[in-house]
């Protein structure tokens, strides 16, 4: 076996370039010790050392029988020469097993492609603090930013045996992303500061990202949920054609480049295809098409539009442990089609699942606790780092109404709203009591928490004030039963708050806050939506209070659209300054508020900056939204989205706690290749 | 009177008279009635009845278990009293426990003093028929228990009630106005007219309910008020509704057109208005009383099935198909069994109007 050749000392040195997270283990969070419930940050180890890399190689026996009968070449040549290397959690594990899970049908391609996470350029650690080694075994970074080289795993493959090289980078920049057809509108993340970057192919392992203005940020987006890190399963599907790579061997047929566009049309008519590009976005989609290589741990054998979406190992997969175990530990991931979520947590609850922390709802704690012993599992809460799990966004760019859009727009109102939310009452109804109440800003163990401060301002339980400040405004007059009247017609003053139910029963919260806000005088009406027409409302600047959480927004430049206004379709807090922002100001309408304007030129002035000068513009940002109440938040840091997982007491090496956040795809940082069936 | 016989008794009694005894032969839908009645009253009082205001939240009082009433006091002296409750949320099962503390009682009293209201929409009070002498109600008394919200089940249910009812009235009225004008067309005029009409009912009733109520409401628009979205369910309802009373009006209209009596109010010269309303309307009006009896549950249902499976009323308006769908999810099983006492009254209010019905349509026609 050929020995990894690449120095301990670079591998560290592109570790250390990132600290970009504190320490997430000291959180401000609710005492939850009581519980037991909560447990420690933690996952397997990977081992850069080659030195304790093991030297011999085994197999799961489903793969040695196959090897036996000649249908696959033996393990030593699957896995890569520089293999990714993992000292489990606990133990080494056995191989063997079908781990059941639910998913809510095909619009719930992110169930699995989230375990299959490990196909990104680079990724975080299991505690979510540190960037490290993925698909890529290192990565430099040039002094002054504009270069990025990514170094890939000599001898790696895809799942069908072909050499996994830098050809798939430069075909995916070549004939994928720079292909209009394909792709009609490229990624600003490819595109810093609106000028176009390019992938250049170094040599069959080394890979280079050239652009004309620095770009430290980059670092963060090829590890990140990002269009550039994605990873092939979540940016290859679903018509999306972003990742950074793809199978060239296998996708060249399916481009008229490579033959001629009669000749692909043609085999797309024959198909059942539209045309050749409908072909393609089917082919090189992970979830539908059996047959596309892939890099993750496991692959899919029965597609996702089937009542059971079956996966299965994956014999090429480049990790192993430390005994020298190709992974994954478990055979095949078998997920159950459940569309109603009370049915999914049912089923949970009786033991039919062996790991689910999707789709499973915290107000049912109480009853999914009491089910433990019956259904053999256990309950761990993974608490979120978002600010808020409930969050309120008021739409600046509304103009349905002009009085409602002047009030909308008026800092003091939306102080006074925020005054007047009781969020104590919230947390104990919903969240059990688990989350953080107080402002949107992340949690206080993030390096872009701008002070302890902020968590509070604005955002306690003060309906005097809030009554002082409305009064102070001019919502003087009030109806018979204590509403404020419009000024212009004398009618009640009616804010309309949009919920959609999704993650959290939020049309029933918003309620609450609609009983707090009739103390300051306020009517609202709560306006329950589903989910396709309230996005679509929200698209057409019809909303005025949008009800939604910022998930991720925790990592500022990685997953902005729920904090500020920069996206073209999900701008809840100004539907039309996303659009002007995110169309570089040819569509939409230019915010007169001086307050949005300066935290976009910090967030796009962060690009250049590196991580240090990133997190204070960071920090800024988030004072703006906090003392200007755009986005109200409530409730945060809870377990309420993906941080409820119920895992059966037959898998081991299962972490105490799995970092809860978009960055971290979970339970993707957590690896589940390394998780396997004790008996 | 007293010699005379009951059949005599019978020969001269009016029709009324013969309605109510046969009715009364019919214990069932005495009793039926009477519920009815009740649930009426219930609909027309509801703010008085109901003692916590329907939509106070209070996260201090999420689910608590239905509150037992204790009604005499240490010494034996008859003092219904209910005793404040402490809520703690347990650690580690995160269930939240209610203890009574002993130590505050808090007697009951009639009509107290409550969250404020107007009767009957005019009359502004916060008397309720029942209140807790110290303290506001919504703190104290818990007759059915709390939503996760902390909000009082039964005030929310008496509440309800009054939504769902009236909904069916208003509904059946509707129906009512629509079945005897175009059944009373089609019966009277014959020809192309009837022939259109019977038609129309046909491919309305050929059309399956649930669905057809289904594609109605979702029609409804998304920015409508509660209050409009509550006129269009009772439309939408009834527009189906009308087809079974506009059968029955036809059917009766046909037979009665033949008869000696209206036959001869035509050869003294009364117009079409006044044969229809004058004579032929009463002598079918038993009829119509016991149609609508029984059109009456099927609306209150439609209400709440449609409401249930989400496409009818939507929170924060409060009808029994609203608070069913607030108790169709797994923690109210095993949390908060307590909510799904919604579906009590509906059972027996249906069931009440179908006896009553009944037990109306047999005394409709006392002779038979």
């Amino acid at each position: 076996m050929v020995q990894p050749n690449f120095s301990r000392r670079s591998v560290l040195t592109a570790l250390a370039a990132s600290p970009v997270v504190a320490s997430a283990a000291a959180q401000a969070a609710a005492d939850l010790s009581a519980s037991g419930l909560v447990g420690t940050l933690q996952g397997p180890t990977m081992i850069l050392d080659p030195a304790k890399w093991p030297k011999k190689f085994q197999e799961a026996p489903m793969l040695a029988e196959l090897v036996k009968a000649g249908k696959l070449p033996p393990v030593e040549q699957r896995i890569p020469a520089e293999p990714m290397v993992w000292q489990p959690l606990n133990e080494i594990g056995k191989y063997g097993g079908t781990w059941r899970r639910a998913f809510t049908g095909p619009a719930d391609g992110e169930n699995a492609n989230r375990i299959n996470a490990s196909d990104k350029p680079l990724f975080w650690n299991a505690s979510g603090d540190k960037i490290v080694p993925c698909v890529a075994k290192f990565y430099e970074l040039s002094d002054d930013g504009k270069i990025y080289t990514l170094h890939l795993r000599k001898g790696m493959r895809w799942s069908d045996g072909a050499p996994f090289t830098a050809d798939d980078f430069a075909f995916w920049f070549q004939d994928i992303y720079n292909n209009r057809e394909i792709v009609p509108t490229p990624t600003p993340q490819m595109e810093p500061q609106g000028k176009p970057g390019r992938i250049v192919k170094v040599d069959e392992t080394t890979v280079r990202w050239e652009f004309d203005v620095p770009y430290y940020l980059f670092e963060e987006l090829m590890a990140g949920d990002t269009a550039v890190g994605g990873g092939q399963a979540v940016r290859q599907a679903a018509k999306v054609s972003f990742g950074s790579y793809a199978p060239a061997h296998y996708l060249k047929q399916f481009l008229p480049k490579y033959s001629s566009l009669e000749a692909v049309n043609k085999r797309a008519k024959d198909e059942g295809f539209e045309n050749w590009i409908q072909m393609l976005h089917f082919k090189k989609d992970w979830q539908l098409n059996t047959e596309v290589p892939t890099l993750g741990p496991w692959r899919t054998v029965k597609p996702i539009n089937n009542p059971i979406w079956l996966l299965e190992r994956n014999p090429y997969y480049y990790a192993v442990d430390t005994a020298g175990n190709q992974l994954p530990y478990i055979d095949r991931v078998q997920l159950t089609l459940g569309q109603d979520l009370e049915v999914i947590n049912l089923r949970a609850m009786a033991g039919e699942y062996d790991l689910q922390e999707r789709h499973i709802d915290l107000s049912k704690l109480p009853v999914l606790l009491d089910n433990q012993e019956k259904g053999n599992y256990k309950v761990h809460l993974d608490l979120g780092f978002a600010g808020a799990d409930f969050l309120m966004q008021v739409n600046q760019s509304f103009d349905g109404d002009k009085e409602i859009a002047k009030w909308l727009k008026t800092a003091d109102f939306r102080r006074a709203l925020s005054l007047g939310i009781d969020r104590d009452q919230i947390n104990e109804t919903f969240f059990l009591g688990v989350g953080v109440p107080g402002s949107p800003a992340p949690a206080e163990s993030l390096p872009t928490f701008p002070g302890a401060e902020w968590r509070k301002k604005w955002s306690t339980h003060d309906p005097v004030t809030a009554n002082k400040m409305l009064d102070a405004i001019g919502l003087t007059k009030k109806d018979s039963e204590g509403f404020r009247l419009r000024t212009d017609n004398g009618e009640r003053l009616r804010i309309q708050v949009l919920a959609i139910q999704a993650f959290m029963p939020y049309p029933k919260m918003s309620e609450m806050v609609a009983d707090h806000w009739r103390k300051i005088g306020i009517q609202a009406d709560v306006k329950e939506v589903e989910r396709g027409l309230g996005f679509t409302k929200a698209a057409n600047n019809e909303q005025q209070i949008f009800i939604w959480n910022n998930g991720g927004t925790e990592f500022l430049y990685l997953f902005p659209v729920h904090a500020i206004p920069v996206d073209p379709q999900q701008a809840f807090m100004g539907t039309k300054h996303g659009q002007y922002y995110a169309s570089g100001g040819t569509k939409g309408e230019k915010p007169d508020d001086p307050n949005i304007l300066k935290i976009w030129e910090l967030f796009t002035a962060a690009s250049s900056l590196k991580a240090e000068g990133r997190n204070k513009n960071a920090q800024e940002i988030w004072k703006i939204l906090v003392d200007q109440q755009y986005g109200i938040g409530t409730v945060g840091q809870s377990p309420a989205g993906l941080g409820v997982r119920l895992v059966s007491n037959k898998l081991g090496n299962i972490a105490g706690r799995v970092c809860n956040a978009q960055h971290c795809r979970t339970p993707g940082s957590s690896h589940a290749e390394t998780w396997y069936f004790k008996s | 009177m007293s010699d005379v016989t009951a059949e005599s008794r019978v020969a001269i009694a009016s029709q009324r008279q013969l309605i109510w005894w046969r009715f009364r032969k019919h214990k069932l839908a005495l009793v039926s009635a009477t519920i009815v009645l009740l649930f009426y009253l219930v609909a027309a009082f509801a703010d008085t009845i109901a003692y916590s205001a329907p939509f106070d939240t209070e996260a201090a009082r999420s689910y608590i278990p239905p509150q037992p009433i204790h009604w005499f006091d240490a010494e034996g002296h008859f003092r219904p009293h209910v005793f404040a409750l402490k809520g703690k949320r347990d650690p580690r099962t995160f269930k939240l426990a209610y203890a009574p503390d002993p130590s505050e009682p808090r007697d009951l009293v009639l009509f107290g003093h409550g969250y404020g209201y107007k009767l009957f929409g005019l009359f502004p009070t916060d008397r309720h028929l029942l209140g807790v002498s110290n303290g506001r109600p919504q703190d104290a008394l818990f007759l059915l228990g709390t939503d996760q919200l902390g909000r009082d089940v039964f005030s929310r249910l008496v509440l309800a009630t009054q939504t769902s009812l009236t909904i069916g009235l208003v509904g059946v009225t509707l129906s009512l106005l629509l079945g005897i004008l175009l059944g009373g067309i089609s019966g009277l005029y014959g020809g192309w007219l009837d022939l259109g009409i019977q038609r129309l009912i046909e491919i309305l009733r050929s059309i399956p309910t649930i669905p057809l109520w289904m594609g109605l409401a979702a029609a409804v628009p998304n920015t409508w008020s509660s209050q409009k979205v509550y006129f269009a369910i009772t439309i939408i309802i009834s527009l189906i509704g009308w087809t079974e009373l506009a059968r029955v009006v036809r059917g009766r209209f046909l037979a009665l057109r033949e008869e000696d009596f209206i036959t001869a109010a035509e050869l003294c010269g009364a117009s079409r208005m006044r044969i229809i309303f004058k004579h032929m309307v009463p002598s079918f009006l038993s009829h119509i009383i016991a149609a609508v009896s029984l059109a009456l549950p099927a609306m209150i249902i439609s209400e709440t099935t449609l409401s249930f499976l989400g496409l009818g009323l939507r929170p924060p308006a409060i009808s029994w198909g609203v608070l069913l769908q607030d108790a169709q999810n797994l923690q109210t099983l095993g949390l908060a069994p307590w909510l799904l006492v919604v579906a009590l009254p509906v059972i027996v209010v249906i069931l009440a109007f179908n006896f009553l019905g009944d037990g109306l349509r047999d005394a409709a026609d006392p002779y038979g």
